[in-house]
């Protein structure tokens, strides 16, 4: 077993306030670990109780096996990236990185040669003797990033890291911290409100939710088998219904869809979700025949939305609005259009049924 | 979700922190100082105006308010405090408007001119006032040949407002540049007349600025001892009738008395100013100011001419106290002499300075030099003391009010803030009564007077370092935790450079204050202390004005060296967004 992080019951109360909410989570060593959730679930106060700047209310936060919570934060030897990049602003580039190091009293030739080296990382040779006013957004991130990493700490803790950058920056970047952290094998602790993000460099996500872990699994897992109508609908984007369920039929409104889930709940009031991908699109007598009829409902597109290599319909049902994503190619294929009327196919097994209790209210 | 068993890892116990343990035992210093150097000797003030012995009494009280010289102190003060805040108020309103809100040329001359003020001591009011229309002054003596002179009430409402004039200003100016102006152009689009505009939307969007500026220059006025002192002619205010008491009749316990009283506006102002004022920076909107529509040209001649007023007034105070000390006998024989800067034997000496000179000066240069000169000396080093001293203490408790906020740091910020309430010259009074004890050895000495700058300008202080603090984001100094770095070299490497602005120009603040102060000093100087602020009022006091002069210009000839040392070094005009309070 390496130098695992462990929160073990881990709780933070402010005043009446439950911020965070007796949490359980093992994170290994090398691991990349994502903290997602809306604002104000609590992820940062999760990851400052790791990183010390916060007390414990309860529980433990335990490294390589010992109870840390008492421990001062510049004892603790993790790394933390700020998204406000906390740059010393009277420092140059060079300067920052070094701090780190100098405070530990490292030698001064080996201090230069690691700044040389964390300055290769990111591809900053030549900035070095700036100050971070002179850089842009995504390079004083990338220099926070490496500053914290110049000491070489136990853990990484990056807390939406990028989210003051643009969208196109953002994704450049995180590309970057997902190949150093796979080059330098650290565990990372990665907070960001954005699934996207999250499912992408993660190795596994957790899902927050109120000062609670949700759900805990690997992105694909989170995506493909959301473990709640809250998670089905934060990550990624699904259609709900609501309905009561007898064996596997689930009756919804005057309708009645045919479900291929076994597992609970098998009866009684129920919310069905189904990815937007899930859902096929037809022209009106198109529909192929090898297709359970009660699946088969029709509508009109209402909006059309270009995403790229996908189109997102906006699709007008008896009054209520549901979303589905088709690939372009099919979209220009089936000839689709504005104002259409169409058929929509819901495959029995693309259904996901949650019991009613767990969130009210959607529709 | 992966639920782990209890671990049987061991616990870390807790060293305690030395971040935690250096917060409190700053903390713990700058509370026992404030407490020790400020509220201590207030305390002694009070008791020893409600006892006799050890028996409460409200004798002195009685005598106070039964005696009708005395009480009328308390009126003379209320009426002078009253006109001064009134008339300072509106033209520091208009003239702020004019810098704010129209397109009229010259607004930086404008600024520089209404700070300066701020470098003199309150005196050099009195004192241009004097040489203008006193007994003796170039108008009424020599130009106008009247009987009239300025002496009294008059005086000191006309000095005071000159005097008051920029730390009004700087309220109004910061009000009227941040309540938005696109409230007045919606107005005017919505077809309401200029006038209108301004009684309905201007003023109401400025009334807390307007009421905060009031109350500082009622705050200011009748705890100012500089002014009356030398104008003030017969017409006793408070703070002259407490140096009478305790200077001219040994009456401490009445001196007590009337300082007990004194505090009560004083304070009541001071709280409504702060009050005020944290109301009015709560209505201030972050938003860019929109650009200023050009001023019609009607409004832009009225307003440079209005804002020429005070500024000529100001100028002409300077330039009278500057040519007073350089001419024969005012107003009658104007040539030129420097005969006033070889003063009159004050008597006193400074450490260092007088033996360095008198060891290779010889006769008339060594007494002028070594000896006549040694208050200036002894004021610069005080000052330099102060500033150093005075702005790293203030940097010290905003920090730890703002950024450590320990258990009990609402204690610190209250007392911090609250010298700004007491009455410099209540202070010193205080400070006799507390200190002028044989087994507290700083009483009588330099440090005496250092520390007690330091209190009574203490608020200011503060008050600038926590706005600066407020903008260093919290994450910056986490990261240098984070890192690894102690406490120490947190604040050494990385708060301290971001603060090093507000510290200078509190360095720059705590100089000014010590170079020019009157009122909190005048009970601490001796034979053997003295101050050149102070040497101003007893050359007035000796009918030596010209030599009074001299030693006033001396003393503004500092802080501008001063203050150009600071711009040279920082790059920045120190004198922006600062005002003295006490
Ligand atoms: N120092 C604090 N004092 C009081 N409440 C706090 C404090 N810090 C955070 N909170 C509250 O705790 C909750 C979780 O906050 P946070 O961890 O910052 O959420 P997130 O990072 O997920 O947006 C929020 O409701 C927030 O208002
Ligand atoms: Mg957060």
């Amino acid at each position: 077993m390496g130098r695992n992080l462990r929160l073990e019951n881990l709780t933070k109360k402010f005043g009446t306030l439950t911020a965070v909410d007796h949490v359980d989570l093992e994170i290994e060593e090398g691991e990349f670990i994502c903290f997602l959730g809306p604002s104000g679930c609590g992820k940062t106060t999760v990851l400052r109780m790791i990183t010390g700047f916060e007390t414990v209310t309860e529980g433990k936060v335990i490294f390589d096996g010992r109870v840390i919570n008492n421990l001062i934060p510049q004892k603790r030897e993790f790394g933390i990236v700020f998204q406000s990049y906390a740059l010393f602003p009277n420092m140059t580039v060079e300067e920052n990185i070094a701090f780190g190091l100098k405070v530990r009293k490292m030698p001064k030739k080996e201090v230069a040669e690691r700044v040389d080296q964390m300055l290769d990382l990111i591809g900053l040779r030549d900035w070095r003797k700036l100050y971070p006013a002179q850089l842009s957004g995504g390079q004083q991130q990338r220099v926070a990033l490496v500053r914290a990493l110049a000491p070489n700490p136990q853990v990484l803790l990056l807390d939406e890291p990028l989210s003051a950058l643009d969208a196109k920056i953002r994704v450049r970047l995180r590309a970057e911290v997902k190949r150093l952290q796979q080059e330098l094998k650290k565990t990372m602790i990665y907070v960001t409100h954005d699934q996207e993000e999250a499912l992408s460099i993660a190795d596994r996500v957790v899902v927050m939710e109120a000062g609670q872990f949700r759900q805990v699994g690997k992105p694909i897992e989170i995506y493909q088998c959301p473990n709640s109508s809250f998670v089905a609908d934060f990550v990624g984007t699904s259609n709900f219904f609501k309905g009561s369920r007898y064996e596997d039929r689930v009756k919804t409104g005057k309708r009645e869809f045919k479900i291929s889930q076994s597992g609970p709940p098998t009866e009684g009031e129920v919310f069905l979700a189904i990815r937007p991908e899930k859902i096929e699109v037809f022209k009106e007598g198109t529909l192929p025949s090898a297709l359970e009829p009660s699946n088969v409902i029709s509508g009109k597109i209402d909006v059309v939305t270009f995403l790229g290599a996908a189109v997102r319909l906006t699709i007008n049902i008896d009054g209520e609005e549901l979303i589905s994503d088709i690939i372009e190619k099919e979209f220009a294929q089936r000839q689709l259009k504005q104002g259409e009327k169409v058929l929509l196919y819901f495959p029995p097994e693309a259904f996901i049924v949650y019991p009613m209790t767990q969130r009210e209210g959607i529709s | 979700m992966s639920r782990t068993e209890t671990t049987q890892g061991l616990t870390i116990s807790a060293p305690i922190s030395s971040d935690r343990w250096l917060t409190g035992v700053t903390m713990g210093f700058l509370l026992a100082v404030l407490i020790f150097f400020m509220l201590y000797p207030v305390y002694d003030i009070c008791k020893l105006s409600f006892f006799r012995g050890e028996k409460l009494t409200l004798e002195n009280y009685i005598s106070y308010f039964t005696n009708p010289r005395m009480f009328r102190s308390l009126t003379n003060s209320l009426i002078v405090s009253g006109a001064t805040t009134v008339i300072t108020t509106i033209l520091a309103f208009f003239f702020a408007y004019g810098l704010t809100r129209t397109t009229i040329p010259g607004k930086g001359i404008f600024y520089t001119i209404s700070t300066l003020p701020l470098i003199a001591p309150s005196i050099i009011q009195g004192l241009a006032l004097i040489l203008l229309f006193g007994k003796n002054g170039l108008f009424t003596r020599y130009l106008l040949h009247t009987d009239w002179n300025i002496y009294g009430a008059t005086g000191i409402i006309v000095a005071e407002c000159l005097y008051c004039f920029p730390n009004a200003l700087f309220i109004l100016y910061t009000t009227l540049s941040a309540v938005d102006t696109r409230l007045d152009e919606a107005a005017q689009s919505l077809g309401a007349s200029a006038l209108k505009t301004f009684y309905k939307v201007t003023l109401p969007s400025a009334k807390y600025g307007i009421a905060s500026a009031a109350a500082l220059v009622f705050n200011l006025t009748i705890t100012d001892f500089g002014v009356p002192v030398v104008i003030g002619g017969n017409y006793n205010v408070l703070a002259t009738e407490i140096y009478q008491q305790v200077i001219g009749m040994q009456r401490f316990n009445l001196g007590a008395t009337i300082s007990v009283i004194l505090l009560i506006p004083s304070v009541a102002a001071f709280l409504l100013n702060y009050y005020l004022t944290k109301k009015s920076y709560a209505l201030i909107s972050g938003q860019a100011r929109p650009f200023l529509q050009p001023s019609r040209p009607f409004k832009k001649w009225a307003f440079t001419i209005y804002c020429w007023i005070p500024c000529t007034f100001i100028l002409i105070v300077f330039a009278t106290v500057f040519l007073g000390s350089f001419v024969k006998v005012w107003p009658y024989d104007f040539s030129l002499t420097l005969k006033h800067y070889n003063f009159p034997s004050l008597g006193g000496v400074a450490p260092l300075w007088t033996k360095f000179w008198a060891s290779f000066l010889k006769g008339e240069w060594q007494a002028i030099i070594a000896y006549k000169y040694a208050p200036i000396w002894n004021s610069l080093w005080i000052s330099i003391f102060v500033a150093v001293g005075g702005a790293c203490l203030t940097l010290l408790a905003g920090y730890i009010v703002e950024k450590k906020k320990p258990k009990g740091e609402q204690v610190l910020y209250t007392l911090s803030v609250l010298p700004a309430a007491i009455p410099g010259i209540v202070m010193g009074l205080g400070y006799i009564l507390a200190f002028n004890k044989p087994y507290f050895f700083i009483y009588g000495t330099f440090w005496i007077v250092i520390i007690n700058i330091i209190i009574c300008n203490f608020t200011l202080g503060v008050l600038s370092s926590i706005a600066n603090l407020k903008q260093i984001d919290k994450s910056i100094e986490e990261a240098a935790v984070s890192l690894g770095a102690n406490p120490i070299t947190t604040f050494a490497r990385v708060v301290f450079p971001l603060t090093k602005t507000a510290f200078f120009s509190n360095m720059t603040f705590f100089f000014m204050r010590a170079m020019t102060t009157i009122s909190a000093v005048i009970f601490l100087v001796s034979a053997k202390v003295k101050l050149a602020a102070i040497e101003i009022v007893f050359l007035d006091i000796d009918g030596r004005t010209a030599s009074a002069n001299a030693m006033c210009t001396i003393i503004i000839l500092i802080v501008v060296g001063m203050l150009v040392a600071m711009r040279l070094i920082t790059g920045r005009t120190a004198l922006k967004g600062m005002s003295a309070t006490t």
